[in-house]
């Protein structure tokens, strides 16, 4: 038997009004946490790249005095290495001119070159060729010459040149 | 007019009510704290990024000029390095002599960064351009190779008599002390 007109509504657990607070709801806070994570993981992301980049940093730094090491090491060695192919020049140029000073007249038959000295042995036809053409330009040259002459049986003179640069003085 | 609220509304309004609490208190304490660190944490790898550009445009600079000092150095850096062979040196250099010995390489001293070795040489040459000749030669040979006093020239016969000291100087003895033996 029927007591009413109308079919009866259905008994829910949760009615629709709290399924539609819950739908909401729902959403709400996974967005929430969904931004959360977002920046969670962002943050992460950033923070290791910062560990990366410091790192590289680092690194970079590290090769940049590396390498002024290295460039501080070319230059002394371009330095150096300037310096005593200057020093042969010089040498050579030094070791021309002597030989070049010496007059036909004269002969040499022994030469010491020491770095602030000079010792010359030869024979000359006579002092005052010596004394002319080789004393005159070596005095010119070095601050202190002292010859000593050897008569020859043949008339000439053989004779030891000494002729000293004195460092103190050069500086001058 | 009675305005009739019923249990349901009551229930309902309370849960939205807490529910609002909840998303509040979540945004607060969770989510604006983590916004900050991560804008702190973007501010900060930006500024670590800009700096390491710096550096990294430095770095280039100085690769560059390092490349380009070595490139136009290559002979001094490759001769500094290079081992001191008299046998080589020899054949290279006896053209400018009549005849040309060396003495065994013996250590010799340290000047900065350089440690000289000492080699004792005999010689006969037919005129000092010879001895020209092999000065200019020297300053382009393997080595870094210094010519010393004293240098004695004596006549013998036709030929003169040379004898002189040479200075080979070899760098990176500091760390390489027994990895570069002379031969």
């Amino acid at each position: 038997m029927r007591y009413s007109f109308i079919k009866p509504r259905e008994k829910r657990l949760i009615s629709a009004e709290f399924q539609l607070l819950f739908f909401f709801f729902s959403i709400t806070v996974g967005m929430l946490f969904a931004s959360y994570s977002y920046l969670k993981i962002k943050t992460i992301m950033y923070e290791s790249n910062v560990e990366t980049l410091l790192a590289k940093e680092e690194t970079l730094r590290q090769n940049i005095v590396d390498m002024h090491g290295k460039i501080a090491f070319i230059e002394i060695e371009k330095q150096h290495s300037e310096g005593i192919y200057t020093a042969n020049t010089v040498l050579k140029e030094s070791i021309h001119n002597l030989f070049d000073l010496v007059p036909e007249k004269i002969t040499l038959s022994q030469a010491l070159l020491k770095e602030d000295e000079l010792v010359l042995y030869g024979v000359t036809p006579s002092k005052e060729v010596y004394e002319y053409l080789l004393l005159a330009p070596l005095r010119s040259i070095f601050h202190r010459s002292y010859t000593s002459y050897y008569a020859m049986p043949n008339g000439w003179y053989s004779f030891v040149s000494k002729n000293y640069l004195d460092r103190e003085l050069a500086v001058q | 007019m009675k305005f009739h609220i019923s249990r349901q509304m009551i229930y309902i309004l309370a849960l939205a009510v807490v529910c609002l609490i909840v998303v509040f208190v979540f945004a607060f304490t969770v989510l604006i704290p983590s916004g900050k660190e991560y804008r702190l944490a973007r501010m900060e790898a930006k500024k670590v990024s800009y700096q390491v550009d710096i550096i990294q445009a430095e770095y280039d600079n100085v690769y560059e000029k390092l490349k380009a000092l070595q490139a136009d150095n290559r002979h001094i850096i490759g001769a500094y390095k290079t081992i001191f062979n008299p046998d080589r040196f020899r054949k290279m250099y006896e053209k400018h002599f009549e005849s040309f010995t060396l003495s065994e390489l013996a250590r010799h001293s340290k000047d900065g960064e350089f440690t000289v070795y000492e080699v004792n040489t005999s010689s006969l040459i037919q005129s000092p351009q010879g001895f020209y000749d092999f000065l200019d030669a020297v300053n382009k040979s393997d080595n870094i190779t210094g010519i010393n006093f004293p240098i004695h020239f004596e006549r013998d016969a036709n030929l003169i008599k040379s004898s002189f000291t040479m200075h080979v100087y070899i760098a990176g003895q500091k760390s390489k002390t027994d990895e570069t033996k002379v031969e």
